[in-house]
């Protein structure tokens, strides 16, 4: 079986070259290694989003059993988002797991996720953190969203008070991931935010 | 092996590509093979009739009702991965065994195919042009009544008394196994008889 799988992925890797989406540099996918089980995949943000103009690195892990089970896709890359968890970048997206079909190709999952950028799904959420803030205070989520986006892939939107929040907490003497977690989760209010950090 | 074959011929007959007279000597490995340059041009004019699994040329070819075209190995291990969810890996319609027609092209009867541990392609329907279902249906029932009663004499004789006995001899008498059987036979006679008695009682 795992013979059918590294023939897919090479035949669905060439497909993925040629795309016209590579040639819009709108995906992106590398191998990581020789036996077609572990790729490296990139989403560009998609424009009018929080997340435009940023790039996404993904993990992908193709098992023996691929196509028949889904590619287990993770993202390497930190981003702020209701249905992807802003610990670890795990994905909860029902194509990869039960909605999963056969058929479906690394070039749809690599859309499909861009899908999931444009559209987050907050009542069905992998960082409840974030999904609680998505439904309560839209606009904090979406300059939330966009400052990870700045600072972790690259995105062109600065937030500059949002960033000066960050660094008021380094002076304090908190690590400057664990301050911009803090700060994210209580809505980018510091003495909260400060409080959390010590609890 | 016999696939690459047809494929060669096929790609003589459309692209009158004198470079396929390489391909039938592959020995189907990819990598090294003089026919895998020629792979890459096949599929992008070539896709039509490839597996929607395995993206390559169908084989055992069965296509759903929703029109979908697959390797019968391919969607079988798709079926039987998630047998309570049964639907078709491209637009996700329900499918199921019964429902797939398998595709015979020309030449496909002396295909040897060497998988042939893979349980087989579901037959093609074809209907019979009359109707004659009310018959068959009694001629069966017919069958039913005559078996549950004729069978049960026999099988009680067959078991209990040992009539034309070709199984292995019975163990020494005083062994564990000698003893262990009687009490088994003793049980099955046992529930023989209340099975006779309740027959006769209903």
């Amino acid at each position: 079986m795992a013979n059918i799988a590294a023939q897919r992925i090479q035949r669905e890797f060439r497909e993925v070259i040629k795309s016209e989406e590579v040639a819009k540099c709108h995906i992106k996918l590398e191998l990581k290694n020789d036996e077609y089980t572990e790729l490296k995949g990139e989403i560009a943000g998609p424009p009018d989003t929080p997340y435009d103009g940023g790039v996404f690195q993904l993990d992908i892990i193709i098992p023996e059993t691929y196509p028949f089970n889904p590619p287990k896709v993770k993202f390497i890359t930190k981003i702020w988002h209701p249905n992807i968890s802003s610990v670890t970048g795990a994905i909860c997206l029902d194509i990869l797991k039960d909605q999963w079909a056969a058929a479906m190709t690394l070039r749809t999952v690599l859309l499909s996720l861009q899908a999931l950028l444009s559209a987050a799904e907050p009542d069905d959420p992998q960082d409840a953190v974030v999904a609680r803030q998505y439904k309560e205070q839209q606009s904090v989520f979406r300059q939330t969203a966009k400052h990870w986006t700045y600072i972790y892939a690259k995105g062109p939107h600065r937030e500059a008070e949002l960033e000066a929040k960050v660094s008021q907490l380094r002076g304090m003497g908190f690590e400057e991931h664990k301050a911009r977690v803090a700060l994210s989760t209580c809505d980018w209010n510091i003495q909260r935010a400060t409080d959390h950090l010590i609890s | 092996m016999y696939r690459q074959k047809l494929y060669a011929s096929l790609k003589q007959l459309f692209k009158k590509n004198t470079m396929a007279e390489a391909a039938p000597s592959s020995s189907g490995a990819p990598s090294s093979s003089p026919g895998a340059s020629n792979s890459i041009p096949d599929e992008e004019t070539n896709g039509t009739y490839d597996c929607n699994i395995c993206l390559d040329i169908a084989k055992d070819t069965v296509v759903t009702f929703c029109g979908h075209l697959f390797c019968w190995p391919c969607l079988h291990q798709w079926l039987s991965t998630r047998p309570d969810r049964q639907m078709c890996p491209v637009c996700k319609a329900g499918i199921s065994k019964e429902k797939v027609i398998p595709i015979y092209g020309r030449g496909s009867t002396d295909n040897k195919d060497p998988r042939e541990k893979l349980p087989p392609r579901p037959s093609a329907q074809r209907s019979e042009p009359e109707n004659n279902s009310s018959f068959g249906n009694f001629n069966m029932g017919n069958l039913q009544f005559s078996f549950g009663i004729g069978a049960f004499p026999f099988t009680f004789f067959a078991s209990n008394f040992n009539l034309g006995d070709a199984r292995p001899g019975n163990p020494s008498a005083g062994t564990q196994q000698h003893q262990e059987e009687r009490v088994l036979s003793q049980i099955f006679l046992f529930v023989a008889m209340f099975f006779a008695i309740w027959l006769i009682i209903a």
